[in-house]
């Protein structure tokens, strides 16, 4: 018991670093640019399938992850740039529009990857399992995940709040009109922060890929979930990513153990009631 | 209402009634669909285009309440009579639960319906003990109530048409009432219809139930002109499909819905028999409605109608 609480409590973890990835991204740029894309859980699907095709033909899960995060950074500027960019602040036609581009995504996957479920191939020093202190047993590869998460957390976290770009950008979050009015070009701007949060899901996609596996419909799966943590964590904020990341995960991992029918429940409930206190999540400033 | 609109009402009323007189099965069958749908996005419309709140979980009423229905009837034999409106109820007592998002507005009210309806799907898809799991439930017979009974698809068509006009017929009374013109101020400013003394979150919630009973009525009409139901009844495509076809046919009126679901719903059949991408198609109908059609095909006619009447 005590056991599975604790594997559970890895899985739960591991499970958020990935959602991390994929949410990260998206309450940057909502925060930015006040941009909902819908079609994040899509580059996360194609950046996954892209490092796929890579890793084996390559044999190379570096190349994998870099490649995979390139082709969504290429999809999701194209998209920014001829699409979302026509929507001005109109969330309603943000949702639509990024829906319907995430049905073309992953219908067009569907076409050239296949129905099934397909796993990204980790390199040799990252597969089986590796003993942990207690006599647990655990994947290696999660393990990693989970540390190169934190890696991936820590490096945006010093970007964000320590460095200058940071700096502009969160200016930018709290008001754009100002950050342009002192002469920095808030579009350019928002270019690099959607590159970074396509990057981002792109590379979540293969990563996760090779754990949860890549099929049809996962797209909307992460996506889902994503936003869990991007509610209650507040949107526009990269702490409540974190930390929502985190909840999301853990809550996930023991719902699906404890009450595997209703584990929706065991994650949306907890969601429904802090937002019922605070409507705009943990970090989310009042509008 | 003019007398030019006067006569299309009935012209249309009509060519519906007329219908199955050259129709085939097949073609019944599409536009049965094709009204079910469209009451279903009607219900969407009733938050979108009156209240401007944009839901994405109405998938979830019309699934809870077939799913109601379709379980009563099948596994426990229960009456039509009885299960229908029990669908119905489980509908609403549902749309009673989900309106507490009303408290949220714009984005987050949008995100938090997306959420709410994947419980639901969620629940749908892996209770299958006693939702049947992605099989669903099947064999649902057609309705019947009392000694009369719906025999064929025809007379399924007809009573459905009859249901979706008479609902058509109380819509209207309704989005006319002072409730109705009470969320179209509070859809265009909020803070001062608040300041007129309007309770705008009791409001909002009224017609948030109000609309999840209308999906529920399209749930129980859906299946049982569909005879089986599956978690796809409750998964995000529908939900959001059902606000493309309001927007798509055009918001805040009664005729756009049901337009916009006859395209589309036209268009998924025309498409799929020949072409293997039809998800890329309708995910390109999204797209273009978004940015070339914002105002659906009524606001389209009408812009073109003002521009004829320009001198």
């Amino acid at each position: 018991m005590t056991t599975s609480a604790i594997l559970q409590a890895i899985n739960g973890t591991s499970l958020a670093a990935l959602l991390f990835l994929v949410a990260s991204g998206f309450t940057v740029t909502f925060g930015l640019m006040r941009v909902v894309n819908m079609a994040y859980g899509a580059y996360y699907l194609l950046g996954g399938y892209v490092g796929l095709s890579i890793a084996r033909a390559t044999g190379s899960f570096t190349l994998a992850i870099v490649g995979g995060g390139a082709a969504v950074v290429l999809l999701g500027y194209l998209i920014d740039r001829f699409l979302i960019r026509y929507t001005g602040e109109n969330h309603l036609a943000q949702v639509l529009l990024t829906v319907g581009v995430a049905f073309v995504v992953g219908d067009v996957a569907l076409k050239i990857w296949g129905g099934d479920s397909l796993k990204v191939p980790v390199p040799a020093f990252l597969r089986g399992a590796m003993e942990l202190p207690g006599g647990l047993v655990y994947p290696t590869y999660r393990f990693v995940l989970i540390l190169f998460s934190l890696f991936v957390a820590g490096a945006l976290w010093l970007l964000y709040r320590k460095t200058q770009i940071g700096a502009v950008v969160r200016a930018g979050v709290d008001d754009r009109e100002q950050v342009g009015a002192t002469g920095i070009n808030v579009d350019r701007l928002f270019v690099m922060v959607s590159a970074l949060a396509s990057f981002l899901a792109g590379m979540a996609g293969v990563v996760g890929g090779a754990f949860l596996t890549l099929y049809p419909g996962a797209e909307w799966e992460i996506l889902i979930v994503a936003l869990v943590v991007v509610i209650v964590g507040g949107l526009g904020s990269l702490e409540g990513a974190m930390i929502g990341a985190l909840v999301v995960g853990l809550l996930d991992a023991y719902g699906r153990w404890l009450l595997p029918e209703f584990s929706y429940f065991v994650l949306f409930g907890p969601m429904a009631v802090l937002l019922l206190f605070r409507p705009r999540g943990i970090f989310g400033k009042e509008a | 209402m003019t007398a030019a609109r006067a006569a299309a009402v009935v012209g249309v009323v009509v060519a519906l009634a007329l219908l199955p007189q050259v129709a085939g099965p097949f073609w019944m069958g599409l536009a049965t669909q094709m009204i079910v749908f469209g009451l279903l996005a009607l219900s969407v419309d009733l938050l979108l285009g009156h209240a401007g709140l944009f839901s994405i979980c109405h998938g979830s009423f019309f699934a809870v309440a077939a799913y109601t229905t379709a379980i009563l009837q099948v596994r426990y034999a229960v009456p039509t009579a009885l299960a229908a409106p029990a669908g119905l109820l489980a509908g609403t007592l549902l749309g009673l639960l989900f309106g507490l998002a009303v408290r949220t507005r714009g984005v987050y009210f949008i995100l938090i319906t997306i959420a709410f309806g994947y419980v639901v799907w969620g629940v749908a898809h892996r209770w299958s003990s006693f939702t049947g799991g992605d099989n669903g439930v099947t064999n649902v017979p057609f309705p019947a109530v009392g000694g009369l009974r719906v025999e064929s698809d025809t007379d399924y068509y007809y009573l459905v048409l009859l249901v979706v006009a008479l609902c058509a017929l109380g819509y209207r009374v309704l989005v006319r009432s002072p409730f109705g013109l009470t969320l179209r101020g509070i859809k265009g400013s909020e803070s001062r219809m608040r300041s007129l003394g309007y309770d705008s979150n009791r409001h909002l919630y009224a017609a948030f139930v109000l609309s999840a009973a209308l999906a529920s009525l399209a749930g129980v009409l859906y299946v049982y002109y569909n005879r089986f139901v599956n978690p796809v009844a409750a998964s995000f495509p529908v939900s959001v499909e059902a606000a493309l076809m309001a927007i798509l046919g055009g918001t805040g009126t009664i005729a756009g819905p049901f337009i916009g679901s006859a395209i589309i719903l036209g268009l998924r059949n025309w498409v799929s028999s020949f072409f293997e991408l039809y998800a890329t198609v309708m995910g390109l109908v999204f797209i273009v409605t978004v940015l070339w059609a914002p105002g659906g095909l009524v606001g389209l006619a009408a812009r073109l109608r003002r521009r004829a009447a320009r001198p």
